[in-house]
């Protein structure tokens, strides 16, 4: 299957400054993937979708998304794509439909009307659907200026599923929003991306927003650390561990050093750490009665910091 | 759509944006109304009252032709400079993406604020009006004819100004440093006939000059004033404001397509 989006040795190279911020990165995201790009600030993330969304130009290397050139299919190429953008990009002097009207005209989907009303019942009927399922259908002919953040980025949302992209962008689209507004943004994302099929390409700083993706790609001073699922990378980074405890902790001491198993005593149990062997095959051979068990599943931020900081914090697994 | 049509609709959207914000904010267009009742109001009868005698001709007529030109081009630039504005609220953002080129995005500012200056205009005829100036009946109704080339003049030159000018300190800066001397040199509202040494070249390079100047030849067409009033040949005026024009818009443009993609 073609890549809907291909990236290779991407070099962009600011005029003012020393240091190139990306560095010849190259990836695929492919149809219905859901792709997540995480790094710390200045790490590149912004400059990568920026290039990606056709808003900053390249030094060198070559970008296909949707099987279009962005060098020489620019336009082509915004056609097919949808942006969050991580400051909302809106006109607060006009209603939520006006914004949407806006764009569904500079996408030339529909000839521009004055009015709502006169607009044609297709573009009508779209702007409701999608009203309807971000819980904006009430607020559509409101001024900007009465929406919180939450309902600001909905509204973007709205605006960026009108000409159906292939590819939605999204660069941390929940930055500014209390937790609330975070949590019912994803859920419609989540139901946006089941129904209208659509592949996703996440810049984020919340890492758990990115424990989903079907491919986390970390990067750092403009280069690629990491890829892989965030399977893949949990147990690439982390040691895996469980907690057991006993009440002869002292027979059950003996039986771990006797196994060889690597483990650390704590308040709460000793901490075992394993990495091919599984927790069930560690209790297959422990005979000593346990009270406690513990299998520690750790966090996908866990290991974006052990990696980020070369290993010297968190990242222990527990 | 076709991909001309797309672009034909994407630059009237862009231009009914404009227009559909000033009419919301009608605060400042009623605000806008004291800038021509300041200038033609009061500095007008002021120096009509003291210096037109001696002119052979109706001064304020005269100055309100030049306010005229005055609100359509610099309204227009003002409009253009939106952009900045834009650039700043994170609002252009949504117009780069589209699948449009910057030809129409340009093109729908100069086509929003250039209908946002003929509400100005509006505002300004109905204050001359009220101070009982004589509009000149159809010798008016040339200018407005000639309207929709003054506003494109004004809107080459914002073009020019928002490809430079980055960031809302510089324009904020920037665009009176632009404005004002091309009131007041380029004949809008003080004749310059006798103008010389440093004005006088001054009062050549201004691209109002040649605007100001052609709109006044249209209007007093055939009236004895003319030659009063008219620095150049309609010929030389409109060469100059085609050539700035040219030069302006697709210069600008590019400059402003560079700024925004090659950082």
């Amino acid at each position: 299957m073609e890549p809907l989006i291909a990236v290779e040795d991407l070099v962009k190279q600011y005029r003012k400054a020393k240091q190139p911020a990306v560095k010849g990165i190259s990836f695929q995201v492919q149809p219905g993937e859901f792709f997540a790009l995480l790094g710390p600030n200045g790490a590149g993330k912004t400059t990568t979708i920026s290039i990606l969304t056709t808003t900053l130009a390249k030094t060198s290397g070559q970008v296909r998304i949707a099987g279009y050139d962005l060098d020489t299919e620019a336009k082509r190429v915004r056609q097919n794509i949808g942006i969050i953008f991580q400051n909302p990009s809106l006109d607060l002097t006009l209603s939520a439909e006006e914004n949407i009207r806006l764009h569904a005209c500079l996408y030339g989907l529909y000839p521009y009307r004055p009015w709502y009303r006169l607009m044609p019942a297709e573009y009508r009927r779209r702007v409701s659907e999608l009203a309807e399922m971000v819980g904006l259908g009430d607020h559509l002919f409101k001024r900007l200026k009465t929406f919180s953040g939450g309902m600001k980025r909905k509204l973007e949302i709205i605006r960026s599923l009108m000409h159906r992209p292939r590819v939605l962008f999204l660069d941390e689209p929940t930055s500014g929003l209390d937790a609330v507004s975070r949590h019912s943004l994803w859920q419609y994302l989540r139901e946006i991306r089941d129904r209208e099929e659509m592949t996703v390409f996440l810049t984020t700083h919340y890492l758990d927003e990115a424990e989903t993706a079907d491919t986390v790609c970390i990067v750092n001073h403009g280069r690629i650390e990491m890829m892989g699922t965030p399977v893949e990378l949990k147990h690439r980074l982390l040691d895996r561990s469980m907690v057991v405890d006993a009440a002869d902790r002292a027979a059950l001491k003996r039986e771990l050093s006797a196994l060889g198993l690597s483990f650390v005593e704590e308040s709460e149990g000793f901490q075992v750490r394993y990495s091919e062997e599984t927790p069930q095959s560690i209790l297959c051979r422990l005979q000593t009665r346990l009270t406690k068990l513990k299998v520690v599943d750790a966090t996908l931020e866990e290991a974006y910091i052990r990696l980020v900081t070369g290993g010297t914090a968190g990242g222990d697994g527990v | 759509m076709t991909a001309v049509s797309s672009e034909v609709n994407a630059a009237v959207a862009i231009a009914a944006r404009d227009v559909v914000k000033s009419l919301k904010s009608v605060g400042s267009l009623v605000f806008s109304l004291a800038f021509p009742l300041i200038f033609v109001g009061l500095m007008g009868e002021t120096i009509a009252q003291n210096m037109g005698a001696g002119l052979g001709y109706n001064y304020l007529q005269f100055m309100l032709i030049g306010m005229a030109v005055n609100t359509l081009f610099q309204v227009t630039i003002a409009g253009i400079m939106n952009l900045v504005e834009d650039r700043q609220n994170d609002f252009t953002q949504e117009m780069y993406v589209a699948p449009i080129s910057r030809y129409a995005i340009i093109f729908g500012k100069i086509l929003g604020s250039s209908c946002t200056s003929l509400f100005q205009l509006a505002g300004l005829i109905l204050i001359a009006l009220v101070l009982g100036i004589s509009l000149g009946g159809w010798s008016f109704v040339r200018l407005l004819v000639l309207s929709p080339l003054i506003c494109l003049s004004g809107g080459a030159l914002g073009t020019l100004l928002v490809g430079v000018v980055h960031d809302q300190k510089t324009a904020q800066i920037g665009t009176p440093m632009v404005v004002f001397p091309q009131m007041f040199l380029s004949g809008a509202m003080i004749p310059v006939n006798h103008s010389s040494g440093v004005l006088a070249w001054l009062a050549h390079i201004m691209p109002m000059t040649y605007v100001v100047d052609l709109t006044r030849a249209v209007f007093y067409w055939g009236e004895p004033q003319y030659h009063n009033v008219v620095l150049y040949s309609p010929a030389l005026d409109v060469a100059v404001v085609i050539a700035f024009f040219c030069v302006f818009s697709v210069l600008g443009v590019w400059l402003f397509v560079r700024a925004e993609t090659n950082r």
